[in-house]
């Protein structure tokens, strides 16, 4: 089995793909999905072994650029022969071939890959992208192709990667080639009257049953294909150590899609952060702890996904302020982790005794911290991550 | 009564003005803007564009015969200059040539450089660009020039493919757009199944204007003639 | 108000005159010339490209049926002297007749081979040309006579995308590129797909010259004749 390195992927597909599979990723046009093949690609070479990239779209410098934004070093894997390119994209437009294979006729695509499969015996292969093959060549022929590039994969244990984008193709050829490959990653957007999001989803694979849910994501540069966590709240009594946490978990390098911070004024003091963490990127918003500002809570909270609620274990006199406040901002029917800070202080109650004190239900998690010396921050992260998408490692 | 946006070519709202519509080119619907090479159809999409931006109408360009200095050239020949507006970012512009000419267009927020050989990665932009006008006004126009590049660089089939994921977006998101097209550079079926696809089609031949309209009440197309000059300042259509 | 520059063809500037007053070519902009054959096509290109290189404006030429040799004699035919400019590197020729026999070999800086069968070299060469004349001056001017040889050894629509690529490579180096065409040569499609890529269209059938568009001036036609000095309107 080899991982994808693509978060959340590996653990929806029952820990990786099995060497000699293929998978291919379907996107709705408009949602990004060449990083997906990249990503792979990266990983797995970064793992010791080869890789080949077939670009139709793309010229071979172009897509080194890309990589480059995105962090990973492909020209030094073509320098050191760990990767090479089959180039099918410059002879269309009449610039020189640049890559191990280049294809000048149609009629070469389908042994040149062959070969190419064969080169990187128990690696991977990135196909970007098969709609462009589509178009030229008949219905029969593009799936005969997939099978006789599948079966040399299988034979040489070879991942095949396929980059699809499903334009408006009739549902019997999208059908025919989605039964042709081991799995299928269906990438959506999710819109309202624009697109607002994207999203990806498991929906086949042949080596085990699929966790369907769907994950939200982006594709950041730096950093590739991350799962996005739109609204984490982080609330408490005031002076709990709100602020804090949000700098702490927060790095200030990611830029994530700001759409959803546009959306708040920013009259109100409030701490906001970006964390990018295990794959994972989230905007944070810290709500005040002033109980003038309760009003503003219900509306703070609206679409957070999950929140984390800072009480001060040494300060059993907040506890009752810090249950109103779960009420007041949606908290309630959110997956939520409690944060009981300033361990370190004199008289500061154990997560036990803040479960009782405070009447918390068993599934609510309770991390102690002293965020202050950054003790428990990065266990609170991950009990939250796993509280909204399962294990994360 | 059908709501229409200003079309910015003068004489042509008038052209169009019956007892349905305000004249003008009908909101949210798409239109084809066709005929010749060099008839004037480039002109008219940058004419519709820069009125839209005079009149605090957002647009997202996606110019694929042109580069962006091109393009910033032509409307500068009409006095129509968007340096201000792809500042203040109301214009968001997709370069999907520029590359061709061994020219590195820097991505800003609301310039971004693709490729007309990869349509997967222009509706990538055309889906962020959409939501981009979008947010700063629903009253947004889009304009593309033209299919013909895209013709050179693909089959037409996925050129229709394209067209259509494109027209979806636009008109998902509420906005007018106007897309150009020299007739005669594909076979004759692919072309008439292409004009099908839109909800207005005008036609420029080098003196006249004819414009057809689909209106969804009407099960009529509607039609109107007129003829027009290229002058200093644009397209001038001829008062009936 | 767009800049021109002088075509070198008398009688071709005073009607190409627009309201703000000159004439000629527009510089920066893509020309096509297109008509029957024989019927002075490269007559034009030769004294367009002898009007830059005597005003210090250097010329990208890429042949398609005349080599070198022939050019040169031709273009002496009509008095102009075009040895000097090859000595003193202003001229740089793609010559794209080269036999198959002779491989593509690099003759001087300035005057390369490359094969009528190969765009993709021709657009490398086209690349190095611009990068040679850009290291000079801003200002130059570009032939290539003729599209329909091009469209004739190879795919068309590749052709056509060369095309555009040669078009806006020129185009952003600053120069002002011309190609040609024989009428009817090609399939009506890419004969029209050819006509929308350039900015201006120039018809010679044997007796009118029409300017079908031209940036900024509308149709224009007159009569020519073919001398000993070349074209005169």
């Amino acid at each position: 089995m080899k991982k994808t390195h693509i978060p959340k992927l590996d653990d929806f597909i029952g820990g990786g793909i099995p060497e000699g599979s293929s998978i291919l990723f379907c996107a709705v046009p408009g949602v990004e999905c060449e990083a997906f093949g990249y990503q792979i690609l990266n990983g797995i070479i970064e793992d010791g072994h080869k890789g080949f990239i077939f670009t139709n779209v793309s010229e071979p410098n172009d897509i080194i650029y890309e990589f480059s934004q995105y962090g990973w070093n492909l020209e030094e894997y073509l320098e050191e022969e760990k990767a090479f390119f089959v180039d099918g994209s410059s002879n269309f437009i009449g610039v020189p071939p640049n890559g191990k294979y280049s294809i000048n006729e149609l009629s070469q695509i389908e042994g040149i890959v062959l070969k190419a499969i064969d080169d990187v015996s128990n690696g991977v292969g990135v196909i970007n992208n098969l709609s462009t093959l589509i178009d030229y060549l008949e219905e029969d022929k593009i799936i005969e192709i997939l099978d006789k590039w599948n079966k040399r994969a299988k034979a040489n244990n070879t991942i095949l990667v396929y980059i699809f984008t499903k334009w408006g193709y009739e549902q019997k050829l999208i059908d025919t080639i989605k039964n042709s490959v081991d799995s299928v990653v269906s990438l959506t957007s999710i819109e309202e009257r624009v697109i607002i999001g994207q999203g990806f989803m498991v929906t086949s694979a042949s080596w085990t049953r699929p966790q369907n849910n769907m994950v939200l994501f982006f594709v950041l540069q730096p950093g590739g294909v991350k799962i996005y966590i739109p609204k984490i709240l982080v609330t408490g009594p005031y002076n709990a150590g709100k602020s804090s946490f949000v700098k702490s978990i927060s790095k200030k390098s990611v830029s994530v899609e700001r759409m959803a911070l546009e959306k708040f004024p920013t009259t109100i003091a409030m701490d906001i952060g970006h964390v990018d963490h295990n794959g994972f990127v989230a905007d944070i918003f810290g709500t005040p702890g002033q109980e003038r500002f309760d009003l503003m809570l219900n509306v703070l909270s609206k679409e957070a996904v999950g929140a984390f609620i800072i009480v001060d274990s040494s300060a059993p006199q907040t506890f009752a302020r810090a249950k109103e406040m779960i009420n007041k901002t949606h908290a309630k029917a959110i997956p939520k982790i409690i944060v009981a800070n300033k361990q370190d202080m004199p008289g500061a109650l154990s997560p036990e005794q803040i479960r009782e004190a405070m009447k918390l239900d068993k599934d609510i998690p309770i991390i102690p911290t002293t965020i202050t010396e950054n003790i428990g921050v990065e266990e609170a992260l991950d009990a939250l991550l796993k509280l909204l998408y399962g294990d994360t490692k | 009564m059908i709501k229409t946006i200003e079309s910015g070519i003068p004489g042509f709202d008038e052209l169009t003005l019956s007892e349905i519509t305000e004249g003008g080119i009908p909101e949210k619907s798409t239109t084809l803007i066709y005929g010749p090479p060099k008839t004037g159809k480039s002109i008219f999409c940058n004419q519709f564009t820069y009125h839209g931006l005079l009149n605090l109408e957002p647009c997202l360009y996606v110019t694929t015969d042109y580069g962006l200095k091109q393009v910033q050239n032509n409307m500068m020949e009409f006095q129509w200059f968007i340096q201000n507006y792809i500042q203040n970012q109301s214009l968001y512009i997709i370069d999907g040539i520029s590359k061709l000419s061994g020219k590195k267009i820097e991505d800003t927020t609301n310039i971004k450089s693709s490729f007309v050989r990869n349509p997967s990665d222009m509706m990538v932009k055309i889906g962020i660009g959409t939501r981009f006008v979008y947010k700063k006004s629903n009253h947004f126009r889009s304009t593309l020039d033209s299919l013909n590049t895209l013709f050179i660089f693909n089959p037409p089939q996925m050129v229709t493919r394209v067209l259509n994921a494109y027209l979806r977006r636009i008109t998902e998101a509420g906005g007018t757009c106007i897309i150009a097209y020299t007739e005669g550079i594909i076979n004759p079926d692919t072309e008439t199944m292409l004009k099908s696809l839109f909800d207005n089609t005008i036609k420029l031949d080098g003196q006249n204007i004819q414009i057809k309209s689909h209106f969804e009440e009407e099960e009529e197309v509607t039609n109107y003639r007129s003829t027009y000059k290229i002058t200093d300042k644009g397209i001038v259509v001829k008062k009936v | 108000m767009i800049p021109c520059i002088e075509s070198g063809i008398p009688g071709f500037d005073e009607l190409t005159r627009s309201d703000s007053g000159t004439g000629g070519i527009p510089e920066n902009s893509s020309t096509l010339i297109y008509g029957p054959s024989k019927t002075g096509k490269s007559i034009f290109n030769y004294q367009f490209t002898y009007q830059g290189l005597s005003h210090e404006e250097q010329c990208l030429y890429i042949t398609t049926d005349q080599s070198l040799k022939q050019l040169e004699g031709n273009m002496f035919d009509f008095q102009i002297p075009i040895e000097k400019y090859i000595a003193d590197k202003t001229l740089y020729v793609i010559d794209t007749t080269s036999d198959i026999s002779q491989g593509m070999q690099t003759k001087t800086e300035t005057i390369v081979s490359s094969h009528i069968n190969n765009p993709t070299d021709i657009m490398v060469k086209v690349g190095s040309g611009v990068k040679y004349i850009c290291k000079n001056n801003q200002r130059f001017r570009s032939v290539l006579d003729s599209t329909t040889t091009l469209l004739a050894y190879n795919d068309s629509m590749m052709i056509l995308r060369v095309l555009k690529a040669y078009l806006m490579r020129v185009n952003e180096a600053g120069g002002t590129p011309i190609i040609t065409y024989t009428e009817n040569s090609a399939d009506s499609m890419i004969e029209t797909m050819l006509k929308s890529m350039v900015d201006n269209i120039i018809k010679l059938d044997g007796k009118t010259l029409t300017v079908e568009a031209m940036k900024s001036i509308g149709k224009r036609s007159s009569k020519y004749q073919i001398t000993k000095q070349g074209i005169i309107l």
